[in-house]
C-alpha cells in the first residue's frame, strides 16, 4: 500500500514537471548540445558540412581577433564587476540609513535596471555624442577640455564608455540586492559594538562585511556570468569598434553566425560556455567551503 | 555626536549622487524626445515640441507600434506560460517526494547561467527547420526557458511558506492534489505568482539577442531590436525620434515599477538573500 502510494506520487510529480522538462530540453539542452556538435564541423552556408574534429578550436588559438576579444571580455568583466560591486555596496550602505522618500529611491533605483539595454545603449550613445552630446558640453563648459572628446572613437574611450553605461544599469541593481542583505543584520549587533567603543569603520569591517559575505558572493556570481556574456550593449553602443577593439566574445560569435559560418561561431560560443561554467563552479565551490 | 554628523553628510552626498546618477540619463531621454533640435546644446535654443512623438507613431514605415505590439504579445504569452509551468513544478517540488525534487531546481539554476550565445546559433537552425523564423513562437518558447529558472525559484520559496497542514486537511477531505494546487496554494500565494509574472515579463520585454537573430521585420521583431536598428527616416540620425520611440517603448515597464516596486524588489532579493 505504502509502496503503491510512492509510485503514484512519483508519477504525479513527473506529470507536474513535464511541461518544464520538455521546454527546457527542446529549447535549451538540445540547442546547447547542437552547438557543441556543430563546433566540431565545418558548417558554412553553401558548402557541404564536414566533420573536422577540433580544427575550429585549433584555429581559435592562432586567431588574433579571437584572442583580442577574449582579452576584452575578461578585462571588461573584471573592471566592470569590481566597480559595480564597490559602488553598489557604498550606495546600499547609504540607503540602509533611514532615508526620506523611500518609494522615490526605490523607483529611481529600478529605472535604469528596467530599461532594455538596447534602449539604454542608445541613450548613452546620445550622451557620448561627439558634436552635441551633453558629456562633451559639460567637460568643455567646466574647462576640463578645450575641444570635444571622441568617447566612442578611441579604444580606451570606447572601453570606459561601455563600462560606465553598464554600471548605470547594474549599480542600482547591485544596491538593491546588497540592501536586502544589510536589512537582515540586526541593529543590536551595532548597538553592542558602539557601547564597546567601535567606530564606524571597525563596525563596517567587523560586522557588516563578514555578515554580508554570502549575499556579496551571490551578487558577484550573477554579475560576473552576466558580464562575461555581454552582447547587447556593445552591439548597440560601439558595434564592437573602433577597429574591433570592443568586440566581446558573444559579439564575435554572433558575427560569424550572421556571416553564415556556424561551425566557427559555435566554437567561439563553446568557449563562452566553458568560461561561464568554470566561473560558476568556482563560485559554488567557494560558497560551499564557506558554509 | 560627531560621528552622527559625518554619517548625515555622507548619507546626503550619497543619496543625492545616487538619484542624479540613476535619473539623469532617463531625464535626458525625455528632454531630447520633446525637443525639435537635438543639437540645441551647441546650436541655438531648445525648441519644445511633441512633433517627434507624432512622427514616430504616425509614420507607418517606422513600425513602432508593430514592434510594441509584438513585444507585448510575446512577453505576455511567455511570462504567463513560464509562471504556469514553473508553478506546477514548484508545487511538486515543495509538496511531493520524488527523485527529481532536488535535481530539477538545481538543473534550472545551472541553465540560468548558460550564455545565450551558446544557444542562439543552433536555435536559429532549428527555427529555420520548423519554419518559425520571424514568427511569434520563435521567440515565445525561448523566452519561456529564459524566465523559467527565476520563476521556479521564486515560487518554490513562496509555496514553502504555505503551511502544509492546509493541504493535508484538504487531501484528507478527499480533494485531489491538483485541486489543492488551484484551490489552496494558488490563492494563498498570489503575491508569489504576481512577482514571478512581473519579473518574467520584464526579462522577456528586455531580451535582445534572440529577437535580433530569430526575427526579420515588423511581423515579429520586438521593440528593443526595433529601436537599436532605427536609423531614421530621412538620413541623418534623428535623435529626437529615437528618444521619443524609447520613451514610448518603456512605458509598459515603467508602469510595472511604478505600481509593483515592492514585488519586484522582493522577488529580486528573495533568491540572493536566502542563498
Amino acid at each position: 500500500m505504502i509502496k503503491r502510494n510512492t509510485v503514484r506520487e512519483n508519477i504525479e510529480a513527473y506529470l507536474y514537471n513535464l511541461p518544464l522538462i520538455l521546454i527546457v530540453s527542446v529549447f535549451i539542452l538540445f540547442p546547447v548540445l547542437g552547438t557543441l556538435i556543430t563546433s566540431l564541423f565545418r558548417d558554412v552556408t553553401f558548402l557541404s558540412s564536414k566533420f573536422i574534429a577540433l580544427e575550429n578550436f585549433v584555429r581559435l588559438f592562432s586567431d588574433e581577433h579571437f584572442l583580442h576579444s577574449v582579452r576584452f571580455t575578461l578585462l571588461f568583466t573584471i573592471v566592470s564587476v569590481a566597480i559595480e560591486l564597490l559602488a553598489g555596496l557604498i550606495f546600499a550602505l547609504v540607503l540602509n540609513e533611514t532615508l526620506p522618500a523611500r518609494a522615490f529611491f526605490r523607483i529611481a533605483l529600478l529605472i535604469p535596471w528596467v530599461i532594455p539595454i538596447a534602449i539604454s545603449g542608445r541613450i548613452w550613445e546620445l550622451l557620448y555624442n561627439y558634436d552635441y552630446g551633453i558629456l562633451n558640453y559639460i567637460i568643455i563648459s567646466l574647462g576640463f577640455a578645450n575641444e570635444p572628446v571622441s568617447w566612442l572613437g578611441t579604444t580606451t574611450g570606447a572601453f570606459f564608455s561601455i563600462v560606465v553605461s553598464d554600471a548605470w544599469k547594474t549599480i542600482p541593481f547591485m544596491s538593491v540586492i546588497i540592501l536586502a542583505g544589510l536589512s537582515t543584520i540586526s541593529d543590536e549587533l551595532y548597538e553592542q559594538s558602539k557601547i564597546d567603543g567601535a567606530n564606524l569603520f571597525i563596525r563596517f569591517f567587523k560586522i557588516t562585511l563578514p555578515l554580508l559575505k554570502p549575499v556579496l558572493i551571490v551578487a558577484l556570481l550573477f554579475r560576473t556570468i552576466d558580464a562575461i556574456r555581454i552582447f547587447d550593449l556593445v552591439y548597440v553602443l560601439t558595434g564592437g569598434g573602433p577597429g574591433g577593439s570592443t568586440t566581446s566574445l558573444s559579439l564575435y560569435a554572433f558575427n560569424y553566425y550572421v556571416s553564415g559560418d556556424f561551425g566557427y561561431g559555435s566554437a567561439v560560443s563553446v568557449v563562452v560556455f566553458i568560461l561561464a561554467s568554470l566561473l560558476a563552479a568556482f563560485y559554488l565551490k567557494t560558497v560551499n567551503v564557506n558554509r | 555626536m560627531k560621528e552622527k554628523h559625518i554619517i548625515l553628510i555622507l548619507k546626503t552626498i550619497g543619496a543625492v549622487s545616487l538619484a542624479l546618477f540613476c535619473l539623469f540619463p532617463f531625464a535626458w531621454m525625455i528632454i531630447i524626445s520633446l525637443s525639435g533640435n537635438a543639437d540645441f546644446l551647441t546650436e541655438g535654443d531648445l525648441q519644445f515640441t511633441f512633433k517627434n512623438y507624432f512622427e514616430v507613431i504616425t509614420y507607418e514605415s517606422a513600425h513602432l507600434l508593430d514592434y510594441l505590439r509584438n513585444s507585448l504579445v510575446i512577453s505576455l504569452t511567455a511570462s504567463v506560460s513560464a509562471t504556469l509551468f514553473a508553478g506546477l513544478s514548484a508545487y511538486s517540488v515543495s509538496r511531493l517526494k520524488f527523485k527529481g525534487r532536488i535535481l530539477i531546481p538545481l538543473l534550472l539554476l545551472g541553465i540560468s547561467m548558460f550564455p545565450q550565445i551558446s544557444i542562439v546559433g543552433y536555435l536559429f537552425e532549428m527555427m529555420v527547420n520548423f519554419g518559425w523564423i520571424n514568427t511569434y513562437p520563435a521567440l515565445i518558447f525561448p523566452y519561456i526557458t529564459l524566465t523559467l529558472p527565476l520563476a521556479l525559484w521564486i515560487m518554490i520559496s513562496y509555496f514553502e511558506q504555505v503551511t502544509k497542514e492546509l493541504d493535508e486537511a484538504a487531501l484528507a477531505d478527499g480533494a485531489t492534489r491538483l485541486q489543492v494546487f488551484y484551490k489552496i496554494i494558488i490563492p494563498v500565494s498570489l503575491p508569489g505568482l504576481a512577482t514571478s509574472f512581473i519579473l518574467s515579463f520584464i526579462f522577456c520585454f528586455n531580451e535582445f539577442l534572440f529577437s535580433l537573430m530569430l526575427t526579420i521585420d515588423h511581423n515579429a521583431r520586438t521593440i528593443p531590436v526595433g529601436i537599436a536598428l532605427f536609423e531614421g527616416l530621412h538620413g541623418q540620425v534623428p535623435w529626437g525620434q529615437i528618444m521619443a520611440s524609447s520613451v514610448i517603448a518603456i512605458i509598459p515597464v515603467l508602469f510595472l515599477i511604478a505600481f509593483f516596486q515592492r514585488y519586484i524588489i522582493g522577488g529580486l532579493t528573495r533568491g540572493s538573500v536566502k542563498g
